[in-house]
């Protein structure tokens, strides 16, 4: 645990809209954070992404978080028990009611949802609960306004048999500062399948949690991220294995650009039962310009014994070589660097079966690239 | 039925003859009175008859470890450590230099004998004059020097002369620090400052000898160099502290062993080693850390808080880090290398070998800061019996770092359901013509394998011990020779009875 800190005028707000007596969880948040603040560099977790930093100076007051769906949720409901991580806590401290979402056998298309803060901080909790045996497919668009801060959870229950393909989009949010928790649990059988597209905030954190009950189930986890100017975007995996034969697969490929900073922290804990578990994780990143920077943390914490998990993670410049093969094509310098880091960008969103959504991402990818048009 | 049980009812008892270092000297000794205040520190510098700025650089260290933290982030427990309980100087009475065989105490040279060092070999570490001559003759070429770390104090150092001969000073930190005061006032933490970390405090506060090296420039040391470590007294701890300077296209080689008795108390080994390289300057250094890891259920053992670096200020210098862990109780250990001069290289090949209760958090850090800096890391860890091991490594490329390249490859091995083996590799990277590769794996021993190996009429052991050194070849390839057999030996002792 980190020690004790001053807090910055910012925290003071956050903690007196907490309740600040009582044994009450939300009560006890308001202390934890009084003594140790929101998350920063020395707190192992956070350790390249420092929130506190990003938030000391902000102005960012009573705000709103804006969830505009496909649908209505099912029903609004208070949260029935606090999350167990900090960030978490607080957005369902100060989010109000969860939104809860069903998803059944009956769907017509996707569950869209847009999640936005215009102004001020908003904070605020998703529960999606899919049934036993149901296919479904969840886009998550998230977008934050300059000087605002978005805090939400999101808490996906996968029953028996069930498949969820999530697609998240994280809008370019030059000012903003976001930070997304999810907290995925899988029934037996279930396959939870996760793309993710980043284009980073000042600072902006997409942190998945998933619980792997192991036999049958599957748990894919992709993502690709653009970094230009002035962008920080955090990816953290965190997956335990619980129950034997599980596989899980990541798949992660960045790019920064002269002053963006990628970080991403992976880590598949693998329990003493879960013997035959099967995990692969691999970040790729490249650094494009002077004062780009990626960290990179790949985890392991093993033990079983009889598995086979493996991580890999690489980081680098455009390669040379193929770099002249395509000028000797013709292709400008310019040119060649494009196409080969969008094909790069473009392996872990190949996947995507929803082609249209494929093009516009891609396109997304391409125009981050040319900040300059 | 799998090759490898999975159940630790099969694990066989870590049975104490299998320690073959177990033993205690009964031995006269004197030590500092017990606990840690400025009065011992007081009385260590006393000891030593050192100069009064290393007394004040040692009160000063010991002010700032008043004022520090144990660190907790690793991923090891233990209960917490009393720092008053013990003693920090135990010495055999006399411990002078010996001037004839008469005159050494047959007990450290039975010691000696025990702990594996020829006799012939022996009589010259026990520093008897005129022996080293015969005894160089006797032993075919490569030689070792040794120098012998008993407890507090180093009791002897070999061949001191032939190294005098090609410009090399090979002493115990003490001796050099009355005979070049110079070069230790430069050198002595400016690796690894007086306040860089608890425990590196504590030994720059309290250290009471090591060895020191300074390889002139352009000098290709004659022979392996070599420490012995061995702890011996009851209550003690040991903090030594290493210093080794590789000048202008200078090149050593050195080693390190250690051993200590079995005791049913936990006993703290804190040391720093500091090495610089020079430009065009190489250094390769070799461990075989064998402390007593404690019996079967994690009673007594050594705690080895050690803090290694290397500053690679030279262009093109070079820094080599080989391990091999199978001691210790807790091991806390990240030999580094900062990678300063334009071109150095630097390397980190380990074998951490984890059985009974054993824990061990090890790594390395490789610091890019100068331009065509290389690192290679190779790291290999095996787990067995109720031990959790962890790899940490940090791999920092600094912005002004062009052309940087790392590589680095972790292989985790576990035998037996109830241990851990984990990874925590830190990546950073700031620019963009560097090229950094990172992998890892963990697994058990392939079946396939084993059943192969047995089919050839090798027994269960024999097979396992055969895959492990086959999964650490990459590792013990880069150990010098009389070291690799050795840690082979060791690798297999250190798992017997892991698997039923």
């Amino acid at each position: 645990m980190a020690a004790p800190v001053a807090l910055n005028p910012f925290e003071e707000r956050l903690i007196a809209a907490l309740p600040d007596s009582g044994t009450d969880w939300r009560a006890r948040l308001g202390r934890q954070i009084g003594t140790h603040g929101l998350p920063h560099r020395r707190v192992e977790e956070w350790k390249w992404t420092d929130l506190r930093a990003a938030l000391a100076k902000s102005e960012a007051g009573a705000g709103e978080l804006i969830v505009k769906g496909s649908r209505e949720p099912d029903e609004t409901a208070p949260v029935s028990s606090a999350p167990f991580l900090l960030m978490p806590r607080l957005a369902a401290a100060l989010g109000g009611d969860a939104r809860v979402f069903r998803i059944g056998k009956k769907q017509d298309g996707p569950l869209e949802l847009d999640l936005t803060v215009e102004a001020g901080m908003g904070h605020g909790v998703v529960v999606v609960n899919v049934a036993r045996g149901v296919k479904a497919e969840l886009r998550e668009r998230y977008h934050v306004a300059p000087g605002a801060f978005a805090n939400i959870a999101v808490i996906i229950n996968l029953g028996e048999d069930t498949e969820l393909v999530r697609l998240v989009e994280q809008a370019d949010s030059a000012e903003g500062v976001l930070v997304v928790t999810t907290g995925a649990e899988l029934g037996e059988g279930a396959r939870f399948d996760q793309t993710t597209l980043g284009f980073g905030g000042r600072l902006a954190r997409l942190e998945t949690h998933v619980g792997h009950p192991g036999e049958g189930a599957e748990v894919i986890l992709n993502g690709a991220y653009v970094l230009g100017q002035g962008r920080h975007l955090d990816q953290t995996t965190y997956v335990t294995h619980n129950g034997p034969n599980g596989v899980t697969r990541e798949l992660f490929k960045g790019a920064a650009l002269a002053g963006g900073k990628g970080v991403f922290q992976g880590k598949i804990h693998v329990e003493r039962e879960a013997q035959k578990t099967d995990a692969q994780m691999n970040h790729r990143g490249m650094l494009l310009d002077e004062r780009a920077e990626i960290d990179t943390k790949p985890e392991l914490e093993i033990y079983a014994d009889d598995v086979v998990c493996a991580h890999g993670a690489a980081l680098g410049a455009v390669d040379a070589e193929a770099l002249f093969y395509m000028r000797q094509r013709g292709m400008t310098e310019t040119q060649a660097r494009a196409v080969l880091t969008e094909s790069f960008l473009a392996e872990p969103l190949d996947r995507l079966a929803d082609e249209d959504l494929k093009t516009r991402w891609m396109d997304m990818v391409r125009g981050a690239l040319r900040p300059d048009g | 039925m799998p090759a490898v049980k999975e159940t630790i009812e099969d694990v066989k008892q870590l049975e104490s003859d299998k320690y073959k270092y177990g033993f205690t000297t009964e031995i006269e000794q004197e030590f500092a009175p017990k606990g840690l205040n400025e009065d011992t520190v007081r009385f260590i510098s006393a000891k030593k008859n050192e100069p009064e700025w290393m007394l004040e650089w040692r009160l000063d260290a010991f002010r700032r470890w008043q004022q520090m933290e144990e660190p907790n982030w690793a991923k090891v427990g233990y209960p917490p450590i009393d720092y008053q309980d013990a003693y920090y100087y135990a010495a055999p009475k006399n411990a002078a230099k010996y001037k004839s065989l008469d005159e050494v105490p047959k007990e450290l040279l039975e010691t000696y004998e025990k702990l594996g060092i020829p006799l012939r070999e022996a009589e010259v570490l026990l520093g008897v004059e005129g022996a080293a001559e015969t005894a160089a003759a006797a032993r075919e070429t490569p030689k070792v020097a040794v120098d012998a770390v008993f407890d507090s104090v180093s009791v002897a150092t070999t061949f001191k002369k032939e190294l005098e001969k090609a410009g090399v000073i090979f002493m115990s930190i003490s001796e050099a620090l009355q005979e070049h005061p110079e070069l230790i006032r430069k050198y002595l933490g400016s690796v690894v400052p007086v306040s860089d970390n608890f425990f590196a405090t504590l030994n720059a506060a309290v250290f009471s000898d090591g060895s020191f090296v300074y390889v002139p420039k352009g000098v290709r040391c004659p022979m392996e160099l070599s420490t012995y470590f061995r702890m011996n007294a009851q209550g003690t701890g040991q903090f030594e502290r290493t210093l080794i300077i590789a000048d202008e296209g200078a090149y050593v080689s050195y080693l390190e062993g250690c051993t200590a008795p079995m005791r049913d108390e936990n006993q703290l080994h804190a040391a720093v080693v500091e090495l610089v390289a020079m430009d065009d300057a190489e250094i390769k250094y070799s461990t075989v850390q064998n402390w007593w890891p404690g019996d079967a259920d994690g009673k007594g053992g050594v705690y080895n808080f050690v803090t290694k670096r290397a500053d690679c200020r030279g262009r093109n210098s070079k820094v080599s880090w080989t391990q091999v862990e199978t001691g210790s109780a807790i091991t806390w250990k990240y030999p580094s290398c900062i990678l300063r001069g334009d071109g150095s290289q630097g390397e980190f090949y380990s074998i951490a070998v984890s059985n009974g209760r054993q824990q061990a958090d090890t790594g390395t850090k490789m610091i890019h800061l100068g331009k065509n800096t290389r690192s290679r890391i190779i790291a290999k860890g095996i787990a067995a019996g109720r031990s959790d091991q962890t790899y940490r490594g940090l791999v920092s490329i600094h912005a002004k770092a062009d052309g940087a390249r790392n590589f680095t490859q972790c292989d985790s091995l576990l035998i037996g359901d109830q241990c851990g083996a984990h990874t925590v590799p830190y990546i950073e990277a700031k620019n963009p013509r560097a090229t950094l590769e990172h992998e890892a794996t963990t697994s058990k021993l392939s079946d396939d394998q084993l059943f192969y190996a047995r089919q050839r009429g090798l027994d269960e052991e024999a097979a396992v011990a055969l895959l492990v050194n086959g999964f650490c070849r990459d590792v013990l390839q880069e150990l010098p020779m009389e070291f690799a057999v050795e840690a082979q030996k060791l690798l297999a002792v250190s798992l017997e009875g892991s698997v039923g």
